[in-house]
């Protein structure tokens, strides 16, 4: 296609804004937070499944932690009435996220699938998508990490190891998308069934409080969770528009 | 104030300018060696530490990701901007009290402007890769991202560099002429070169006149922009107490006056060693005074400004970083910032304090270090109280990143002391356009 | 290589006074070196035209557009779908305009000086180094010894310190 080509077409597919709510897939998650017992098995996966490093008790004191899900608590009350809770909180690959227009080298974008997806190879680490994200749940690797052997052999062939200086932060497990992706058109061009590709974190839950699938598909389980009256949006208030849907937590005693 | 023993004559501006460049003593010589010395140990060595280690080496942790590197950034970028936009506004109002002093001020954007930069390469995570903010085609066919504030950052400081080198070497030419006819050796040799051939005649002084006033009026929008969208780079994002529409006039006034004021500590450093007395006398920093006097209570009004918007919108957010900022772990750095920068000011008000150079001095050096403060507790005390209580931190500033702000300030004084000995530091002839004209021998008074 | 008559000055009085002599007499234009630019050349010597504002001008026009080019064009060449916002966003994009514009707007004119005021100079011409110091030259091509000699007198009537007769071109 030439120049002018490219640029009519582009021009008329983009220029309104929305153009990017028609999804192939729009990945979405769902925390029921009543099921949730704060075990922290999804964290565990996630560092297992995305050759996340192991910074060490120095690094963790200095606040440089290193997990791309967290299980945030926040304590309400005093002993013995302490009421507890947990929110697991990971990148809610927001559609109209603030970390993506900022990133001066176009290292984060949103691609067609609804994911807010991270380019390793060109972040030269201005950090400006840590500051502007509101849930803060972008991480920077401070240093290169390094696994002790035999640790190496437990690292994820599909997924790469990031050097100093690169931003990252959860990807819904894109490298298991992308393989799920794979085998649906081995089989023949078909999509992808519900419950066939599950993040890490989804996979381990032991309670199944982590739900994920695609919410175009009107039979899913996560579309059945979309419309659960418990469901709300974190700081919805910031129209982050953001993908994951929380199940509010049932309180036994609220008045 | 003492009175000059002859009049100043032309011949004698001429004389002094070339005197300061041409002649250089021990105590020079000392000065730049532990300058240069300080800039390797202080910025040099540990820079390289972090590249190799890693951003580690910094204080920076999980939600606090900027650090002094970028308050450090900004404050230079705020330094640079009283150089030129003072002295283009200065030239569109046709006021004579900045010749002396207008040619230091805008090295020392300039030099302001090198340092800014270097302080981007610090910050960033792979400076090996920072070609990449720059629009190239390349074989990735990948270009910036221009919707994003720091390319604006980029673009703006692109913009300022080349419009204050320009307008710094435009208003030199003639005094490259000037010097170059007094001068031997390789001096000779430069001069030549960046004079271009200038002669002075009534054709080419008219030239320049009208050149130089369109440079003026257009670095003036140029130079708010600048910092206006520095200050966007924090405006722009959607974290409480830094998502503020106030920003932008916000940083403009801040780098003014801290700006102005690095002129007043520069116009001291170069009347005390250079010999440059007989023009920069105590008037101009009188006049100095009262505009830094104006710029503080301007900025004491906009942290009032900011202070009550926040506290007013009753936001759960916003209270939380305002009283983080005003009570909590650096509350000691904010009553230093208004100690130093809202109320040590207020003693400009006297005359007598304006005039007299010393306190002036310490006054100037006091409202930057206030300045670097304000530019410190806007990175360090905004991140660690962001929406989710959680991820609350806290930021403290590593050994490396002290020693860099240290080193980078060196590196500033080096580039300037480099440029003293071999730019002609007070404009000649601006300085004699203030001078009386010598009048036509045996004609009465006002022929 | 023409001669040249030169009258050194004291003042720029005398210096203007003998510029409009030189030129009532029929002279070529004269012209005048001075180490400050002087006031009442144009009442004198006539009015200047500048084109140095067409540079910035144009030069503006032609940077507003090649930055809104810049950034939409690479916008649309590289698709990069990021916050939701439209891939040719104005608020963005104008910012970039604005210094595109002052950019090319600064350049230009610089280019304008240097064109109308015909520098570098490539080749060696009159020069009065006094005259970058404290005296005021006027200097008038002349062809003939008696021309020289006319103009001498003029500017001695006007108040010159010293005449000389340089060769060079002005």
């Amino acid at each position: 296609m030439s120049l002018i080509d490219r640029f009519t077409n582009s021009w008329a597919k983009f220029r309104k804004p929305g153009y990017y709510e028609e999804f192939d897939y729009a990945w979405t998650m769902s925390v029921d937070l009543d099921r949730c017992s704060g075990c922290g098995a999804c964290v565990t996966a996630c560092q297992a499944e995305n050759n996340l490093p192991t910074v060490g008790e120095d690094e963790m004191a200095r606040g440089r932690e290193m997990t791309w899900i967290r299980i945030e608590r926040y304590w309400e009350g005093e002993f013995p009435n302490i009421k507890l809770r947990f929110i697991p909180m990971m990148c809610q690959h927001c559609d109209t996220a603030p970390c993506e227009t900022v990133c001066p080298v176009s290292a984060t974008y949103h691609n067609q699938d609804g994911l807010n997806t991270q380019v390793y190879n060109r972040c030269i680490g201005t950090r400006s998508c840590a500051v502007y994200c509101p849930y803060e749940v972008r991480y920077f690797n401070y240093y290169d990490h390094h696994w002790d052997s035999p640790l190496e052999q437990q690292l994820n062939p599909d997924v790469t190891v990031r050097e100093k200086g690169v931003m990252e932060k959860c990807t819904f497990c894109i490298q298991r998308i992308r393989q799920a992706k794979d085998h649906a058109k081995d089989d023949g061009r078909r999509r992808i069934l519900d419950g066939e590709v599950q993040p890490a974190c989804a996979q381990t839950c032991p309670t199944e409080a982590l739900v994920f699938g695609n919410r175009n598909d009107p039979g899913s389980e996560i579309a059945k969770s979309l419309e659960n009256p418990r469901a709300y949006h974190v700081l919805k208030e910031l129209n982050t528009d953001s993908s994951v849907t929380y199940l509010k937590k049932v309180d036994a005693d609220a008045s | 104030m003492q009175a000059d023993t002859r009049e100043l004559q032309f011949a004698d501006v001429n004389d002094d300018v070339v005197r300061s460049i041409v002649q250089t003593g021990t105590k020079y010589y000392v000065t730049l060696a532990i300058a240069f010395g300080v800039t390797l140990a202080c910025f040099m060595f540990p820079w390289f530490y972090q590249l190799y280690y890693g951003i580690g080496a910094a204080g920076n942790n999980h939600p606090a990701v900027w650090g002094t590197y970028l308050a450090s950034f900004i404050f230079w970028i705020g330094l640079s901007h009283s150089g030129t936009l003072l002295s283009c506004v200065l030239h569109i109002t046709n006021s004579a009290w900045r010749k002396a002093i207008y040619r230091s001020a805008e090295a020392m954007t300039l030099f302001s402007l090198m340092v800014a930069a270097t302080m981007v390469m610090v910050h960033v995570g792979r400076p090996w890769f920072i070609h990449w903010a720059i629009p190239y085609p390349n074989q990735m066919e990948m270009w910036p991202n221009f919707r994003s504030p720091l390319m604006f950052d980029v673009m703006a400081i692109t913009t300022y560099l080349t419009g204050s080198s320009i307008f710094i070497y435009m208003g030199s030419i003639p005094d490259f002429a000037a010097v170059r006819d007094r001068t031997t050796g390789w001096r000779h040799h430069m001069y030549v070169l960046f004079s271009l051939g200038w002669r002075g005649t009534d054709t080419q002084w008219h030239r320049l006149g009208w050149a130089y006033t369109f440079l003026a009026v257009l670095i003036i929008p140029l130079a708010v922009s600048v910092h206006s969208i520095v200050s966007w780079d924090f405006a722009m994002s959607i974290v409480p107490s830094l998502h503020q529409t106030i920003f932008a006039p916000y940083f403009v006034v801040g780098a003014i006056y801290s700006g102005t004021a690095g002129i007043v500590t520069v116009m001291f450093m170069l009347r005390k060693y250079m010999g440059f007395e007989q023009y920069i006398k105590p008037m101009h920093f009188d006049n100095l005074g009262k505009l830094l006097l104006v710029l503080s209570l301007i900025w004491t009004y906009i942290n009032i400004v900011e202070v009550f918007t926040g506290w007013f919108s009753g936001a759960s957010g916003e209270i939380e970083a305002l009283k983080y900022r005003l009570f909590g772990f650096y509350a000691v750095l904010y009553w230093e910032m208004i100690l130093f920068c809202a109320v040590a000011p207020l003693l400009m008000i006297s005359k007598r304090f304006r005039t007299s150079l010393v306190p002036m001095l310490f006054l100037s050096i006091a409202i930057n270090i206030g300045m670097y403060t304000e530019r410190f507790l806007i990175v360090a005390t905004s991140q660690p109280r962001q929406y989710l209580p959680d991820a609350w931190g806290l930021y403290i500033p590593s050994i490396v990143e002290i020693s860099i702000i240290v080193g980078s300030l060196a590196m500033f004084v080096t580039l300037f002391l480099i440029f003293v000995k071999i730019y002609p530091s007070v404009s000649i002839y601006e300085v004699k356009e203030t001078m009386d004209m010598p009048k036509r021998k045996g004609a009465p008074h006002g022929q | 290589m023409a001669n040249n008559a030169v009258g050194l000055f004291d003042e720029p009085e005398g210096a203007l006074e003998a510029a409009g002599d030189l030129k009532g007499a029929g002279f070529g234009r004269p012209e005048l070196i001075s180490p400050i630019p002087l006031e009442g050349v144009e009442e004198v010597l006539g009015e200047k035209k500048s084109i140095i504002k067409r540079f910035t001008f144009f030069g503006a026009i032609f940077g507003g557009l090649s930055g809104f080019a810049l950034a939409a064009g690479t916008a649309v060449l590289f698709v990069h779908p990021s916050g939701g916002r439209p891939i040719i966003t104005f608020p963005p994009f104008l910012i970039i305009t604005y210094e595109m514009t002052i950019l090319f707007g600064i350049v230009a004119t610089v280019l304008g000086f240097l064109i109308s005021a015909r520098l570098p100079a490539i080749r060696e011409r009159l020069y009065v180094p006094e005259a970058a110091v404290d005296k005021f030259a006027v200097t008038v091509p002349c062809d003939t010894d008696e021309q020289f000699e006319q103009a001498a007198a003029i500017l001695r009537n006007a108040g010159a310190d010293e005449i000389r007769q340089l060769s060079g071109q002005a």
